[in-house]
């Protein structure tokens, strides 16, 4: 049957609703992941709920349970006259309100629905780990529906943001929220694993850990849009994982803490043939300066925001500090975490200096142990020499990729973006300027040039375009800033969210999603842009 | 033997009954919570559900190593190996009657085979050998109340 559809998020909310016109009448299905409240309820629940609008239509529904990504046997029978799917100590229960279900022979639950205008079915997936499932009325489903809508609303309606692009922000915020792990405060960078950054590639990678790396600009997320709460947890959990490694840091840590995130090849075939698929990142164990510099800034802006730094955290920042004293001589994978030999990549020397600046400040406000001040000025004196001598091409009027290069990397811009170098000099002028004439192509900005011990190739990343929107706004240069950022939104897909690429060939998102980094410099170049256009 | 032996040994049973119980759901054995389950009698707030079930579970246990001490002064006997088998026949009685039959009857949030539109939520029931809750229930459960059995035997003959 020919249709048409169209989808959005509830008004300020995480609920999703899918309208579909066809030519018997309308309908409309709502799909919310709900959120507990008072009473028992279900360990997680899943809802569906489809709604005639007008005429009358009928949809087929399908549900197949699988457990620990498809390699553990499931088995399905029926528990109060409810279709039960289990696996170990896994279990889920599909309830239906008009509409039957049906456990078909391929290991699937299915079924058929037929609405009229102001009729309504109901399909919950009531989720089980290691405890006994919980079955619900359909009452109570109903009011977790409703209510699970206006905690999205109550929550986005306190962000404080007034500035330009505000519905892609607050977007960005709730996309946001749903990445972070309600136990531990920790934010995942994405929700998914092995969404191809080529298609077909070996670009795949898991993204359902925490990266230091995102640290500071997830801080000033929080702090920027007013999610006092969400900042407080998340650094409480940043420096409780990164205390299991201390004085080192970890490149990601698991969403529970833990520092051991070994990779694992699953025997599947990936999306659309795109294998390996990974679970797991050998990432953790890289090398990689630049987080060093990520976390200080995240406590620089934590402490900034009237937070209190405790004893042993202050301890902790100051013996970091020391850390970077003793490592930044040494050659990194750098933040895009390439699987080539290590070299001096230059935004790691100079998040370095951010690490030592950063500490310089919070000891000299009393903040963190300043024993080691003049060590750690020292130092970053030390950084800045080698990065203005080693790592910039009089040729290209640029600082490079790493030293001694003629390559370019976009994540240069961080240099900028976190108060390494002057946006007013002629050298970062001119490294914005060598950006944008090699890496950038349209709205798209790639990575770097250069290799990266990777076949294949990828998308557009972009994060780098919102970091050049923020690069060119922190420069003064707010008119191209704003034209870009608002090509920029219009990248979306229909309900506002962002993968980590884009193909510019065809618009295409690739990799993983959503990605947690996208929005958080989409966030990030908002405020720069409302920042710098304030009266 | 000695009632405060038996004590002894039933605080000591449920700790390690608990714990194995405990390690069987990390372990992805099984899904029975038995705290969670005694709990969720008394309130629909889960954290509070847990934490009460926790208490009432290690006054269960106490309770029934006095009923183990009571069958020991009957017979005249008790030990480790006694009381791993009666933790046996503990752990299949609990398995086919205890919890199985008597626990739905008596739960107010707990479904039963004759249960339909429940108009408050209801917990999953147990089934026979509590087997609902994963097919390696059975084993972990009855090793889980050999383990008690024996430790309730051991510490009261030990006190004697």
């Amino acid at each position: 049957m020919p249709f048409g559809v169209e989808r959005r998020y509830l008004p300020g909310t995480n609920v999703l609703e899918t309208t579909f016109h066809t030519d018997g009448g309308t309908v409309r299905v709502v799909d919310v992941m709900t959120l507990g409240g008072p009473g028992l309820a279900p360990f997680r629940e899943l809802v569906r709920r489809v709604e005639g609008v007008t005429g009358r239509v009928s949809l087929a529904w399908r549900v197949e349970p699988r457990f620990g990504y498809a390699e553990a046997s499931t088995r399905i029978e029926r528990r109060l006259g409810m279709p039960v799917a289990t696996s170990g100590a896994g279990a889920v229960a599909v309830q239906c309100w008009n509409t039957e279900a049906m456990v078909t022979d391929g290991g699937a639950i299915a079924g058929s629905v037929d609405v009229g205008a102001g009729e309504s079915a109901l399909i919950a997936l009531s989720i089980a780990d290691r405890e006994p499932l919980v079955f619900s009325s359909r009452e109570q489903v109903e009011r977790r529906i409703g209510a699970t809508a206006r905690t999205w609303a109550g929550w986005s309606g306190s962000r404080v943001y007034d500035g330009p692009w505000a519905d892609a922000v607050i977007r960005s915020a709730l996309a946001l929220k749903l990445l972070v792990h309600a136990p531990s405060g920790a934010v995942a960078a994405a929700a998914t694993t092995s969404l191809p950054e080529d298609v077909g590639g070996e670009r795949n990678w898991d993204y359902r850990f925490c990266w230091v790396r995102d640290s500071a600009f997830t801080m000033g997320a929080f702090l920027g849009l007013g999610c006092a709460a969400d900042a407080r947890a998340y650094f409480w959990w940043l420096m409780h994982a990164s205390q299991l490694t201390h004085p080192r840091v970890r490149v990601l840590y698991s969403l529970n803490g833990g520092a051991h995130t070994p990779e694992r090849v699953l025997g599947l075939r990936g999306y659309r043939g795109s294998g390996p698929v990974r679970i797991g990142n050998a990432a953790a164990g890289q090398l990689q300066l630049d987080t060093y510099g990520e976390l200080l800034q995240t406590a620089w802006l934590y402490a900034g925001g009237g937070n209190r730094l405790d004893h042993d955290i202050a301890r902790q920042i100051a013996d970091t500090a020391d850390l970077v004293c003793r490592m930044w001589r040494r050659p990194d994978a750098g933040i895009w975490e390439v699987r080539s030999r290590p070299e001096h990549f230059t935004q790691s020397k100079m998040m370095c200096w951010v690490a030592l600046d950063r500490a310089r400040d919070l000891a000299e406000r009393g903040l963190i142990p300043g024993d080691h001040t003049r060590r750690w000025v020292r130092e970053a004196e030390s950084i800045r020499d080698f990065v203005e001598t080693q790592c910039f091409s009089a040729a290209k009027h640029s600082y490079t990729r790493h030293a001694g290069s003629e390559e370019l990397d976009a994540s240069l811009l961080l240099g900028v973006l976190l108060s390494y170098g002057d946006p007013a000099t002629d050298r970062w002028a001119g490294t914005i300027d060598a950006v944008r004439r090699e890496l950038q192509d349209g709205l798209f900005v790639r990575r770097y040039t250069g290799e990266d011990g990777l076949e294949g190739s990828e998308g557009a990343f972009l994060t780098c375009s919102f970091w050049l929107v923020e690069a060119l706004a922190v420069s003064g240069r707010l008119d191209e800033a704003a034209a870009l950022m608002s090509q920029l939104v219009g990248l979306a897909n229909d309900v506002g969210l962002y993968a980590e690429e884009i193909d510019p060939a065809t618009g295409a998102f690739l990799g993983n999603f959503p990605q947690g980094l996208s929005h958080l410099a989409l966030i990030s170049a908002a405020l720069a842009v409302a920042g710098a256009t304030a009266p | 033997m000695s009632v405060w032996g038996a004590i002894a040994g039933g605080f000591a049973g449920t700790v390690v009954l608990t714990t194995a119980l405990r390690a069987g759901n990390q372990l992805n054995l099984t899904r029975m919570d038995l705290p969670f389950l005694l709990g969720t009698a008394f309130t629909s707030d889960r954290t509070r559900a847990k934490a009460l079930g926790y208490v009432l579970h290690l006054l269960v246990g106490l309770a029934f190593a006095l009923i183990y001490y009571a069958v020991f002064l009957a017979i005249g006997r008790s030990g480790w190996w006694l009381g791993a088998v009666f933790g046996f026949a503990h752990g299949v009685f609990s398995g086919t009657a205890l919890v199985n039959v008597l626990l739905p009857l008596i739960h107010p949030r707990m479904g039963t085979r004759s249960t339909a539109a429940p108009d408050v939520a209801l917990l999953e029931p147990p089934g026979f050998l509590m087997l609902n809750y994963g097919a390696r229930t059975p084993l972990v459960s009855i090793a889980a109340h050999i383990a008690y059995g024996a430790l309730v035997g051991g510490f009261t003959s030990l006190a004697g």
